[in-house]
């Protein structure tokens, strides 16, 4: 005897009573609580019938017509299971970084302390890592968007920090000019990635803590791109070019996700 | 839920006559309306259409669809800007479903129902799983992304809160007496 054949009894009608009820009942708080005062909870809770649901035809319908409408290029990426959905917004952001970073690096890369560039580096990797790391964990298991507000507000906080790092002897005397290009090539260089996100999600309006956390890791994965590619040192360059690509994405996101209608199914 | 990943599209109408009146259920005593219930309840099983290739075989579907289901609730409400609790006065307390013993029935489940509605979102959430979803502790910390330790807490705490607003209601035919007496309990 457990929990559910208890529930079951009380379903049918029946007050379970035997010494098996009795052994479960010493164990279970949860049960006890069913049949205290002659089973009144147990009982009340077995009045509830089965659901009569006269519209299931109808919401089947209505079903299979938005499952027949799941075709095309984007449903097919969306329905990927999601570690190969997630392995390759993980390519694309590699694919970024090598392209616009490794392959293009900053000017002033060989006299550019190399401890303070594997820091910096390391920072943003840890960071888009956690983001990445926080959605997978959130597309299998629920959690509120306050569950995670201190890795949203810091992920995006942390460009506009460094910007504000000591400027090292070689960028110490750039200027704030460049940081329109600096923001093009950095948002440029994770649209695709920003694409990849939009097809692999599976609402059809994006969720607040998607919208959150697909911003901080393509905000962050510019920075870690223009970290490797700009040699500016200047603070307001990098507030302006390099900081404000992830609060941009996030304004890109909320316009998308405001544009979408939440009640799309009802007809 | 294998034979549906598999390309059996017969097995779709199977899960869904399975889980459909459970989900309808756990959505309806939240909701304001029945068409805001079948929205989430036809959302879910789009969501599960898109989510099968993750489905493992072996492993428990009713869980599953419940953590979908749930996900797709508390983002409802977080959109609607409306809160997951009810009032046992509200429009919203769902009628009770037709059973098979007529009038007195109905009556002892119209009471269920709203002492249930009274009763604090999580503590609800766990008792319509646990209860009517038929989900072993472990199953609903799975879906409720919980421990088994807490969702038994917050069973054994709404069981009693249950208990207590049911007696009231012996006392007190009248609902609207129910809230006050048991001091609210949100």
């Amino acid at each position: 005897m457990d929990c559910p054949d208890i529930r079951d009894a009380f379903m049918k009608g029946e007050v379970p009573a035997d010494a098996d009820v009795a052994a479960h009942l010493k164990g279970c708080p949860q049960c006890s609580e069913l049949f205290a005062r002659d089973a009144e909870l147990g009982r009340s809770l077995g009045t509830e019938g089965t659901v009569n649901m006269p519209f299931e035809d109808e919401l089947f319908a209505r079903l299979e017509d938005e499952v027949a409408q799941e075709n095309g290029p984007r449903a097919w990426l969306r329905s990927r299971p999601t570690g190969l959905r997630f392995a390759v917004v993980a390519v694309s952001v590699l694919a970024a970084i090598g392209l616009g970073g490794f392959a293009r690096l900053r000017a002033d890369f060989s006299e550019y302390p190399m401890a303070r560039l594997l820091l910096l580096l390391g920072v943003y990797a840890i960071a888009i890592l956690l983001a990445f790391a926080k959605e997978l964990y959130l597309s299998i298991r629920r959690g509120s968007l306050a569950d995670h507000a201190g890795l949203l507000v810091g992920a995006l906080g942390l460009p506009f920090l460094i910007a504000f790092a000591p400027a090292t002897e070689t960028s110490r005397h750039t200027g704030s000019g460049g940081a329109l290009g600096c923001f093009g090539y950095g948002a440029l260089l994770t649209l695709p990635t920003a694409a990849l996100l939009w097809a692999f999600d599976r609402d059809d309006q994006p969720s607040l803590r998607t919208v959150c956390l697909s911003a901080v890791a393509l905000g962050l994965s510019a920075n870690f791109v223009l970290e490797l590619h700009c040699p500016s040192g200047n603070a307001s360059h990098l507030l302006l070019g390099h900081a404000s690509i992830g609060v941009a994405w996030l304004a890109a996101w909320s316009m998308l996700r405001r544009s979408r209608s939440p009640n799309h199914l009802r007809k | 839920m294998t034979a549906y990943v598999a390309g059996d599209k017969h097995a779709f109408r199977e899960l869904f006559a399975r889980y459909a009146p459970l989900l309808q259920r756990a959505m309806a005593r939240d909701l304001r309306s029945a068409e805001e219930a079948n929205d989430l309840v036809q959302q879910t099983f789009l969501h599960l259409h898109r989510s099968r290739l993750d489905f493992e075989p072996g492993r428990k579907v009713k869980p599953w669809v419940f953590t979908i289901a749930l996900n797709l609730k508390r983002e409802f409400f977080r959109r609607s800007k409306r809160r997951q609790e009810t009032s046992i006065d509200d429009d919203r307390v769902a009628e009770p479903f037709e059973g098979p013993r007529g009038q007195e029935r109905s009556d002892a489940a119209r009471e269920t129902e709203r002492a249930l509605s009274a009763l604090p979102a999580e503590h609800r959430e766990v008792i319509e799983l646990h209860w009517f979803g038929g989900l072993s502790f472990p199953e609903v910390a799975e879906a409720v992304g919980s421990t088994v330790a807490a969702v038994k807490v917050r069973a054994h705490r709404g069981y009693v809160a249950l208990r207590a607003r049911l007696g009231e209601a012996a006392l007190d035919p009248d609902p609207r007496n129910i809230e006050s007496a048991a001091g609210g309990g949100r």
